[in-house]
């Protein structure tokens, strides 16, 4: 390790610990307000459209379109638009949608891709405010009575909600819901506070019709339509708000590797978002946004590069280690009885790290007690983490990788 | 919700103040390991034991210095040994460049100082009929000696297994120390033979198996009850 090694650590661990500190220090501040409940006092409530687009969802549509059914919200329209699938999903959403005229189905056999699919559905909806929804996304029944007060504010163009995780069952399930708890809950609604609300997320999101009109609907060339579309939205200076009291539960994919291509996508789409908005950087005219947006991606980038130091650090220390037991005949009992804690061999980066460590614990603690869930997933939680960080570094990697190769990223 | 630009101001504060304690128990950390070197060293300096066991031997007999050299062996031996591991070991976990030095001063007093108790020892083991092997490894920086880490492997293990019944005194070859140079031209070693290992004045170079050099330290010394 040389100087600019050991400049180039305490930076990074500067920049990431402020970021913590920071995150932690708003939460407390503001944990009261964290789940607030706006009054629906609207005289005349608005009418809502929610699109549902559906590309191969046999299975799980007829679970959205059950949760939808449930909804208590009166002026109501919904917009089930089948987007060229080649499994059952028209003949299920039929079948399920039966009876109930609140729904209408648009059943195109060309497969135009999802942001094209939602434009063409704000194109017919009828609804001041317009939901999004994802297909194998299920909805509380009254949501809307918790999102629309937020549109009281005449500049507010989009609300978000907490992005939990239906059933999780799998060990890796479970460990991916940490993300949303986090990612998709939590820190939006802390980012929320400073209006630096960056995605406005698929499962559901729910917009001002005519402000979505305005900026030009969503993106048709972009991976990641609803990060995308946040980006738009934050140029006009219009607001995303957050409310973490409404919630959506999604369906993660069920294997292992579908999950590693959708998180391909969502990283490779920020990428390219990133680039297509870049003047947005650092750019005061956009508020904190543009700071905190630069601020985020350069550590997440930091903490990829670090992320492969450690590594590799790990790596060779694992090699020296299976040298030396190679020699030895694997002699580990001997070794175990020879073993040695030595305080003082610890390294001030190895101080840093644990530090940084603690730090992110706590963020995750916090926030896992903050979301009000149960004992036994707060310790899943905790156990969790250091696997969702290695394979949250993972994910970047290759999506990196994958954006310079330029290799075109599929959907699903 | 808005948040007060204070919010901001004291996260900064934080952070700051963290940083500064991790810095400041950092420099205590660096402290505490340079006076354990310091103190470990200041054991296995002190001259004056090694001249009062030989003047014992020269005024009194062998006898009266072997029992007097025989309580004090394995102390020494366990210093030594846990002071060159440690000295590697501190030095890479004092990440600052400026306190090098320290470590690269110790480390030339620390080989003349293991130079200096293995002539000892073999002096006293010949006159006091010592059960011990003595061995000597002649090393290099790994850029130099591709097989010198994986030599050193082996040789802690033994020195594990053995405890201190063998002997071990380990040369690095790059700090230039002339006596060790000697030491190295009067058993042949050059340096592209490296690693070497002298095991009771039997020079073996290149990588030599833990397996093959416990069968050499028994050859020479079956009484050992290493070998039992």
């Amino acid at each position: 390790m040389n100087v600019a090694f050991n400049i180039f650590l305490y930076a990074v661990w500067f920049l990431a610990t402020y970021y913590i500190v920071l995150l932690i220090l708003i939460v407390l501040s503001k944990k009261d307000d964290l789940f607030e409940k706006k009054r629906f006092d609207f005289k005349k409530p608005p009418f809502v459209s929610v699109i549902v687009p559906a590309y191969n969802e046999e299975g799980k549509i007829k679970h959205t379109i059950a949760s939808l059914k449930k909804i208590k919200y009166s002026k109501l329209e919904f917009l089930i638009m089948n987007d060229g699938s080649k499994d059952g999903t028209s003949n299920e959403v039929r079948e399920s949608i039966k009876g109930d005229n609140r729904f209408r189905f648009i059943d195109r056999k060309l497969n135009k891709g999802k942001a094209a699919t939602l434009n063409d559905g704000f194109d017919v909806a009828k609804g001041e405010f317009v939901a999004t929804m994802d297909a194998d996304s299920m909805i509380e029944p009254n949501i809307f009575r918790k999102v629309l007060p937020y549109f009281k504010d005449e500049k507010m163009a989009a609300v978000t909600v907490s992005v939990l995780v239906k059933n999780p069952k799998s060990f890796f399930h479970k460990v991916f819901e940490l993300e949303y708890i986090i990612g998709l809950s939590l820190f939006l609604k802390i980012f929320s506070t400073f209006n630096a609300v960056f995605v406005t997320p698929g499962p559901f999101s729910i917009y001002r019709k005519s402000f979505i009109k305005e900026i030009g609907g969503f993106d048709v060339h972009n991976i990641t339509e609803d990060l995308e579309i946040a980006y738009r939205i934050q140029k006009k200076r219009y607001k995303i708000a957050n409310c973490m009291d409404a919630k959506v539960y999604t369906i993660l994919p069920p294997t292992f590797k579908q999950i590693v291509v959708q998180r391909k996508r969502w990283y490779s789409g920020a990428i390219q978002t990133l680039s297509k908005h870049r003047d947005m950087l650092l750019n005061n005219k956009y508020g904190l946004f543009g700071h905190f947006v630069a601020y985020n991606y350069t550590l997440i980038f930091l903490g990829v590069c670090l992320f492969l130091f450690t590594l590799y650090m790990g790596f060779s220390n694992v090699y020296e280690n299976v040298m030396y037991f190679r020699h030895t005949n694997f002699n580990f009992l001997e070794h175990m009885k020879n073993f040695e804690f030595d305080f003082l061999a610890f390294g001030r980066v190895s101080f840093l790290g644990a530090m940084s460590i603690s730090f992110t614990m706590l963020m995750l603690f916090l926030g896992l007690s903050l979301t009000k869930n149960k004992k036994s997933e707060r310790k899943l939680g905790i156990l969790g983490y250091p696997l969702l960080f290695f394979l949250y570094q993972l994910f970047w990697i290759v999506s990196i990788i994958a954006v310079l190769r330029g290799k075109k990223i599929k959907w699903r | 919700m808005e948040i007060r630009r204070s919010v901001f101001l004291v996260a900064f504060l934080i952070t700051v103040i963290l940083l500064l304690s991790l810095l400041v128990m950092g420099n205590i950390m660096n402290d505490a390991r340079k006076n354990h070197v310091e103190e470990q060293m200041k054991i296995i300096s002190s001259m004056s034991d090694i001249n009062i066991y030989l003047l014992m031997s020269d005024l009194y007999g062998d006898d009266m210095a072997c029992v007097a050299f025989k309580t004090k062996l394995k102390e020494w031996d366990r210093t030594l040994w846990d002071l060159g591991m440690k000295l590697e070991r501190y030095r890479i976990a004092t990440e600052e460049f400026q306190r090098e030095e320290f470590y690269l001063e110790n480390k030339k007093l620390f080989n003349e100082n293991q130079l200096l108790y293995m002539l000892f020892l073999k002096k006293m083991k010949e006159d006091c009929e010592i059960e011990t092997s003595i061995l000597s490894f002649f090393f290099k920086d790994a850029k130099e000696c591709d097989k010198c880490d994986d030599q050193s492997f082996i040789l802690t293990d033994i020195k594990l297994r053995a405890d201190e019944e063998v002997s071990i005194f380990a040369y690095d070859l790059d700090l230039d120390l002339p006596n060790i140079r000697i030491l190295a031209d009067y058993y042949d070693i050059e340096d592209y033979q490296l690693p070497c290992v002298v095991v009771d004045e039997n020079v073996f170079c290149g990588i030599r198996s833990r397996q093959f050099l416990t069968e050499k330290i028994c050859e020479f010394n079956p009484g050992l009850e290493f070998c039992s």
